[in-house]
């Protein structure tokens, strides 16, 4: 089997739609809509953000197999993590596609980008845990967070409680992630340093160009959703208290506001 | 015996919302569009693209033909897959000929004043193999 699979060779069934990110941005712009990501005020949200999420957690799953089969010279504890890794991603995989029946929606109704799998391409085991375990799962606390309180002023259990369910496992995620970025760069500030800035390419690809506030700053705006019209964050915001249950520390959490509101600038 | 309603799975909860239909006149859009790759009738898809043009729509059109010179008459055409991006729609479509590879193309299709038009397209025949298998 071969390792280090690229971007364009991740395996999915002929019936999938696959599209680069780029061409699906330039879809949304000719549509009239912010290039970045399905936004809470946007007909259809929780359908398109739920399919995107069921579709990043097939891929977290493959990810965490891929960094499994990668490096097998990693210490079996580091392997241990990543096994169990594939096992919740899987049953994070299976809870959103049934959500998605949840809100009338179905695996394959929108495309699926390969901009996850792209955070793979690295060939160092604490690069690799630093962009999906701290980059992308910190990404996922963000949005867990966000549907949970979209769940809350929709007085919906069934996607709130899923959710936060999800949530508590992406935190462990992110934790793995700090821990083993640590230990296998203990000694080599360097391989640190390469770490944690394949870790801030990542934050920055997902900040959306500026579209993401904090909770409290996020423009309130009327959405309707499950049959009930409400008020709700126009962007992606960013859970602190998540991010801090997860372990980044504040300057962690403070460094990707401004990096977010900095990019806004363009 | 008490009133238990439609419920199409007694297990769970039941969908808080219903399933947006593809539009029919999308899918017979897309039906034509593979019907003019197919017949490797270029001017006609030219005139279905959107009035900003697409770029490598020639060039698709180009690599039809090309497949039918080799692969003789079209035996059938097959829409494999349709997504949506919003209100527009990405449709996966293959041709198959007696005498060659399928030939398998990407599409987007949208909407303006009931006329569906190609705003994008994709040549997958011979390409990301992976993810096309």
């Amino acid at each position: 089997m071969q390792r280090m699979i690229a971007v364009d060779k991740l395996a999915r069934p002929d019936t999938h739609i696959l599209v680069p990110l780029e061409r699906m941005f330039q879809a949304r712009v000719d549509q009239g809509f912010s290039p970045t990501n399905v936004m809470p005020h946007e007909e259809d949200f929780l359908k398109g953000r739920l399919h995107g999420i069921a579709a990043g957690e097939m891929q977290a799953m493959e990810a965490a197999g891929r960094t499994l089969f990668d490096f097998p010279d990693a210490p079996w504890e580091f392997q241990l993590d990543m096994a169990r890794q594939v096992w919740d991603e899987s049953r994070h995989a299976e809870i959103f596609i049934k959500l998605l029946d949840y809100v009338g929606s179905y695996l394959g109704e929108f495309p699926e980008s390969e901009v996850l799998w792209s955070c793979t391409q690295v060939d160092d085991p604490a690069c690799r845990v630093a962009g999906i375990n701290r980059g992308l799962e910190g990404l996922a606390c963000d949005v867990f967070e966000q549907i949970i309180r979209l769940a809350q002023k929709m007085g919906d259990p069934v996607i709130e409680r899923a959710v936060d369910y999800v949530l508590a496992d992406e935190i462990t995620h992110v934790r793995m992630g700090s821990k083993w970025m640590r230990k296998l760069t203990e000694g080599d500030p360097e391989r640190l340093r390469q770490a944690q800035a394949f870790q801030d390419n990542i934050d920055s690809l997902f900040n959306f160009q500026g579209a993401r506030t904090t909770q409290d700053e996020a423009p309130q705006v009327p959405v309707e959703v499950g049959g009930r019209a409400i008020d709700f964050d126009a962007t992606l915001t960013i859970a602190r208290e998540a991010r801090m249950l997860a372990g980044f520390s504040d300057e962690e959490i403070d460094r990707l506001l401004k990096a977010a509101s900095r990019s806004a600038a363009y | 015996m008490a009133e238990l309603g439609d419920r199409v799975n007694v297990m769970g909860p039941q969908p808080i919302a219903g399933r947006t239909p593809v539009p029919p006149a999308m899918i017979a859009a897309a039906e034509r569009v593979l019907a003019l790759l197919a017949a490797g009738d270029a001017t006609g898809l030219a005139a279905m693209a959107a009035p900003s043009g697409v770029n490598d729509l020639a060039e698709l059109a180009a690599a039809a033909t090309d497949a039918g010179a080799r692969g003789g008459a079209p035996e059938r055409c097959e829409i494999i897959a349709a997504a949506r991006v919003n209100y527009h729609y990405y449709v996966k479509g293959r041709i198959h000929r007696a005498r060659a590879e399928p030939f398998t193309m990407q599409f987007r299709l949208g909407e303006d004043d009931g006329r569906w038009t190609i705003r994008e397209v994709q040549n997958l025949s011979g390409r990301r193999s992976a993810w096309t298998r």
